[in-house]
């Protein structure tokens, strides 16, 4: 009776002390968020006064460190842009390789492989200096493109997708006297929804995300060219911690709430993209 | 391969029985390449293939051929300033720009290639036109060829612009930077002001050389070696830890699943940097775990025991080689276990429930059903997963970098020499070449080397996982 009784008590004892240990990291950032004082605490976890005004002065009192508002719009405008031709690049790179055949299909496939083993910016140093002979580094385009030019090259999880969709579907189109233009916008497309919100999704977060890409095309150090990453990294400087690091965690709840919501939408794509994926080719 | 290979033979017949056996119009196509499609009154087609010959050939003369003589030397001409005496000023000369010729040069040479492509083709599609014609088939006029490419050439209309970007953002950058690793191009060679040139495989050699001067050698079997120890336990303990976390949360007797869940969940949620940068504040040597560790006569104990030099009145967590490398394990490990959690749920609830409960009444207990069962399944799903997280641990930029960067520092004179920490990885190590000491040339080295070493593990992975093919095991 008391075996019964603390078994499952202990597991969920040790589920909270997990989670607790999970959670930390986060709590310490929404605490800090709204602390009175602008550095790191460095003698306790719950800060001394409680105030909103980091968020105030991230939102409304932008200076020439802090320019949130600025850096959000930067970053949605880039992740919108490159979020729309990323997902059309996917799209329509894994329909041809998954729906049509034709000669080089295979080889091309072998090449995107070997492409991905590549670290992807050992390419970013000469793409560097491509767009900049374009003058297009420290401008919005050049991110853009770099976060989608070669979209393409991931198309693995999507095409995995239409994969599943059973061919006779696409046969009774083609009888019927469709084309395959037809068939891709009419037929395939409304049937794959949930990898279309998928791919959307996840080509949205990638700006949003990413730190590395932006900090070496947007290098001026003009600060309201930056995005959120480059803006937040900047914030915890040396020199600047100290004044700015309970805004850096009021920035850092401000983004994480939209993303947290984009995520748990694609949840469930996530896992399924990734289990069947794979080897199959 | 060998199938690519008799591929391009069988094209080179076709081309070559195109010349022999077209007609006069086929002939002239080799000349002029519109000819053979004005031949057979696709005027608007013959117009286009003719332009672009012309394009092509303009081309080739105004930026092709200037940037293609330079190649074999990368330039001359030094930039200095020269007095001009019609203007009384000093001036720029007219110089060369090394990169430039590099980048201009690999562009031009794949322009003419594809465009060499383009008309070998073009002299066997005229001749299948001729062949056509002399059969009596109807000839496709414009609207009707362009029809095609919404049908049956639909994947050519689809694959244009999305491999078009490939070529411009990944396969040209990445010929460019295999060309740097054989140049001399770092800072005391760098474009505008300097020029730089062809140095053959002195760069590799350079990065095996251990020498009082050049410690490449010595930095990079310590990186190597700590990047392959590091992708081996950022894969491993994430996996396998994870895999145990969504076994535990789904059991039976674990209530409140979907709460358990979303608590995990929550970190994936908030971007890396900013949980990667918390951290590592978390983490400093004068930060918050310190003091609480102090307090508590947690740094004490370790003093004592050695684990903390007594010099030090903290814990170096990020700081110290040693203490880092196992700190940025653990910190993956709290980034990457919800990952492994959420796709292994996934994967759990795919398992056969008949096979688990047969196992149960055959007396199995947990453990059994655990090792014969639930893990077979799971390394047979999450298989290809494993070998991915594997090279894309080799190539974890973000943990190490936002870590460790602006906090570690290293005392090794040898690694400072070439620019390297213990903590670094060969990609770490090749950002910070590039932005910060703009050795360009043993950067590109290091990228073809992690390159080398992401393919080698690639192939051998999946070449064993495909010969142990078992997809019927679990059907």
């Amino acid at each position: 009776m008391i075996k019964r009784f603390i078994k499952p008590t202990f597991r969920h004892i040790f589920l909270s002390f997990l989670s607790l240990f999970w959670l930390i990291p986060i709590f310490w950032l929404v605490l800090t968020s709204f602390s009175g004082y602008p550095g790191v605490h460095i003698s306790r976890f719950v800060p001394s006064s409680f105030t909103f005004s980091n968020y105030q002065l991230l939102l409304f009192g932008a200076d020439t460190v802090a320019q949130f508002p600025t850096w959000f719009l930067n970053t949605f405008i880039i992740a919108v842009f490159s979020c729309v031709i990323s997902s059309f690049y996917v799209l329509m790179v894994s329909y041809a390789v998954s729906c049509m055949r034709f000669k080089l299909r295979k080889t091309l496939m072998n090449l995107a492989v070997i492409l991905n083993l590549f670290p992807a910016f050992l390419s970013m140093i000469a793409v560097y200096f491509i767009l900049k002979s374009f003058n297009l580094t420290n401008s919005h385009i050049g991110l853009i493109l770099v976060y989608s030019g070669s979209a393409g090259l991931g198309y693995l999880i999507v095409k995995g997708f239409f994969d599943t969709i059973p061919a006779s579907l696409r046969e009774a189109a083609k009888i019927e006297g469709a084309n395959e233009a037809k068939i891709f916008t009419k037929i395939v497309l409304p049937i794959s929804k949930p990898i279309i919100v998928y791919t959307v999704i996840s080509a949205f977060l990638a700006p949003w995300m990413d730190f590395i890409f932006a900090r070496i095309i947007l290098n001026s150090g003009i600060s309201s060219d930056w995005t959120v990453a480059i803006g937040l990294y900047n914030m915890l400087d040396k020199n600047l911690i100290n004044l700015y690091f309970a805004r850096f965690c009021a920035g850092g709840v401000l983004i994480s709430i939209p993303i947290s919501i984009l995520f748990m939408i694609m949840q469930k794509f996530y896992v399924e993209g990734i289990t069947s994926g794979g080897v199959k080719g | 391969m060998k199938n690519f290979l008799t591929q391009i033979v069988k094209f080179i017949k076709e081309i070559v029985l195109a010349i022999k056996e077209g007609d006069l119009f086929v002939k002239f196509s080799l000349l002029i390449m519109g000819m053979g499609y004005f031949g057979r009154k696709q005027m608007i087609k013959g117009i286009i293939m003719t332009l672009f010959q012309i394009l092509v050939c303009f081309f080739a003369w105004i930026v092709a051929i200037p940037y293609l003589i330079k190649i074999p030397t990368l330039g001359t001409v030094q930039r200095e300033m020269i007095f001009n005496l019609d203007t009384m000023k000093n001036e720029v000369n007219e110089f060369d720009h090394s990169f430039k010729i590099l980048l201009f040069g690999i562009i031009s040479i794949f322009i003419l290639f594809v465009s060499l492509l383009i008309y070998f083709v073009n002299i066997i599609k005229v001749r299948s036109l001729q062949l056509r014609k002399e059969a009596g088939k109807h000839i496709n006029n414009f609207s009707e060829d362009i029809k095609e490419y919404f049908d049956k050439k639909f994947h050519i209309t689809l694959l244009f612009f999305p491999v078009a970007g490939i070529v411009v953002f990944t396969v040209i950058p990445l010929l460019v930077v295999i060309m740097v690793a054989f140049t001399n191009y770092d800072q005391t060679n760098m474009p505008p002001t300097n020029l730089f040139t062809w140095v053959g495989v002195q760069n590799f050699q350079q990065l095996f050389t251990s020498s009082i001067t050049i410690t490449f050698g010595y930095s990079f079997k310590k990186v190597l070696l700590w990047t392959l120890v590091w992708a081996f336990f950022a894969t491993f303990t994430n996996y396998i830890a994870g895999i145990l976390l969504a076994i535990f949360i789904n059991d039976k007797k674990t209530k409140l699943k979907k709460m358990w869940r979303t608590f995990f969940v929550v970190t994936i949620a908030v971007p890396q940097f900013v949980t990667l940068l918390l951290v590592r504040n978390f983490f400093a040597d004068t930060g918050i775990v310190n003091t609480i560790c102090q307090s508590l006569g947690v740094t004490e104990f370790l003093q004592n025991i050695g684990l903390v030099k007594q010099s030090l009145s903290y814990i170096p967590f990020l700081t110290d080689p040693a203490w880092a490398k196992v700190m940025v394990i653990l910190i993956n490990m709290w980034i990457g276990i919800p990952y492994l959690m959420l796709i292994a749920t996934g994967v759990l609830l795919n398992i056969p429930t008949d096979i688990m409960e047969s196992a149960r009444i055959d007396g199995a207990n947990g453990f059994q059903v655990f090792v014969k069962i639930t893990m077979p399944y799971m390394l047979f799903v999450t298989g290809p997963y494993l070998v991915t997280s594997f090279v894309a641990n080799i190539n974890n930029f973000n943990v190490i970098y936002l870590l460790t960067q602006d906090v570690f520092f290293t005392m090794d004179q040898y690694l400072a020499n070439s620019n390297a920490k213990e903590i670094d990885l060969l990609v770490t190590w090749l950002y910070r070449l590039t932005q910060e000491q703009y050795n360009f040339k043993m950067a590109s080295v290091i990228g073809i080397v992690v390159f080398v070493l992401c393919a080698t593990f690639t192939l051998l992975a999946f070449n064993t996982m495909i010969k142990g093919n078992r997809e019927e095991d679990f059907q």
